[in-house]
């Protein structure tokens, strides 16, 4: 039986061509972010304010013992973000200010049950709790007509989101998981919980939340991940 | 007199067209999405880096995410015109009376039979590994988009079983495709260079013995 492999190397080669495992740059990058701009533009279409991250009985939480923090560089908690913790609000809104965590409690407390998928594509499902953005967005007086949030985090993290995304009822101002106050690693004080979308967007230890009519980038958006991240 | 023809024109167009762009997009596809995998392996194994593509997590999703409509696209062309020109209907589509021919066919690979069993174009096996290919993709494709959207598509994540058993269907379906494609490359790799380029120019020369 005669192997005519030279053109098995022509294959093998091509894939060897796709696979040295570079970063895209350049034009490349410039053609797979207009792939990804469709990809976007696809899950804000579909995104739906009414749809909800399922439900998730407490039996099937992810123990507090297994509950997990991702490992990326920005996530070594900065060292005391609790004392005197206020989030400045600035932007299109009535309001703009400093407010204490008691202030936001004021507004009620949600908790869910939800799954937290990252990125990389491990998951655990997770009892948060807290104020739902949308509350302390109208309380604050946020500008309907704008259509972007951005937050800034006590670590160089920083956060945008669209406003439906924003205001979806499972958006939390979060304070808590498994009934107890946020842990520094996970957060605390304040941190987004956004069920709807990939982790990176459930940003930790909030300093500043601004309402905008510009659309804001993100930590790793502006390095190339996709900026709606809906799922 | 009636000569018999030298040359045989094997594939159209469109099947040649969407044949390699497959190649390229699967290519695409696998390779990042194996760099995917690494981020957060569903087994202790991570993939070497020189079968990977995009550098960094964000780089394999750029290509994952865009290498993802051109096998979709491409792959719905290549369904449809198959089914509507009726293409390889006969040669390449595996039927209830191809059945009979898997088991001495497998025997022969695996060297218990030593005579080479009599097919048409293509064996048994060969129409059985031809005809799965729509529905690998197919199955890809749909545990693909519980991944690309769980909350969205609740009713297939659901389906799929979860977002987390998604994961390993479709790692699953992907090894399939690769199983399927070193097979191939095998056939192709023993079928001489002239068939190889038929896919290619769409003819195939047919030496004497053969046709």
């Amino acid at each position: 039986m005669k192997l005519p492999f030279n053109f098995i190397g022509v294959f093998l080669f091509a894939i060897l061509l796709l696979s040295c495992d570079a970063t895209p740059e350049g034009k490349v990058e410039e053609a797979l972010l207009k792939f990804q701009k469709v990809d976007d533009g696809l899950k804000a279409k579909l995104f739906s304010t009414t749809k909800l991250s399922p439900a998730i009985a407490d039996k099937d939480l992810t123990p507090e013992s297994q509950y997990r923090n991702n490992s990326y560089d920005t996530d070594r908690p900065p060292s005391d973000t609790t004392s005197n913790w206020r989030l400045e609000v600035r932007g299109n809104v009535k309001y703009p200010g400093f407010y204490s965590l008691d202030q936001i409690k004021t507004l009620g407390m949600t908790v869910e049950n939800a799954k937290h998928v990252c990125v990389e594509g491990w998951s655990q499902n997770v009892k948060w709790g807290g104020t739902p953005l949308w509350k302390f967005l109208d309380w604050i007086g946020a500008d309907p007509r704008s259509e972007f949030i951005y937050v800034e985090c006590a670590d160089k993290y920083y956060e945008s989101y669209d406003i439906e995304s924003a205001r979806h009822p499972q958006t939390l101002l979060c304070y808590e998981s498994y009934n107890k106050p946020l842990s520094l690693e996970h957060g605390a004080p304040c941190r987004i919980v956004m069920p709807t979308k990939l982790g990176y967007k459930s940003a930790k230890w909030l300093t500043k939340l601004v309402v905008t009519d510009k659309k804001p980038g993100g930590y790793w958006e502006d390095q190339g991940y996709d900026w709606h991240a809906g799922m | 007199m009636k000569t018999k023809p030298d040359k045989e024109y094997l594939h159209p167009l469109v099947v040649r067209t969407t044949h390699w762009l497959n190649f390229i997009a699967l290519s695409i596809m696998v390779t990042s999405g194996l760099r995917i995998f690494n981020a957060s392996p569903l087994f202790d194994f991570h993939f070497p880096k020189w079968i990977l593509l995009g550098g960094w997590l964000g780089g394999a999703r750029l290509w994952h995410f865009a290498a993802m409509w051109i096998f979709f696209v491409n792959g719905v062309i290549a369904v449809t015109y198959n089914i509507i020109s009726r293409h390889g209907r006969d040669t390449t589509i595996f039927r209830k009376r191809d059945i009979p021919g898997v088991l001495p066919m497998i025997k022969y690979y695996l060297r218990i039979e030593k005579d080479h069993p009599k097919y048409g174009k293509y064996n048994s096996l060969q129409k059985l590994a031809y005809t799965s290919t729509p529905f690998l993709a197919i199955g890809v494709t749909l545990s693909g988009l519980v991944l690309y959207l769980p909350v969205q598509l609740q009713p297939l994540t659901w389906i799929f079983g979860g977002y987390d058993f998604a994961r390993w269907v479709h790692f699953f379906f992907m090894a399939a495709f690769i199983f399927f494609f070193l097979g191939h490359i095998f056939m192709v790799s023993i079928s001489g260079w002239q068939n190889f380029w038929s896919m290619i120019s769409g003819w195939k020369r047919l030496s004497k013995d053969e046709g």
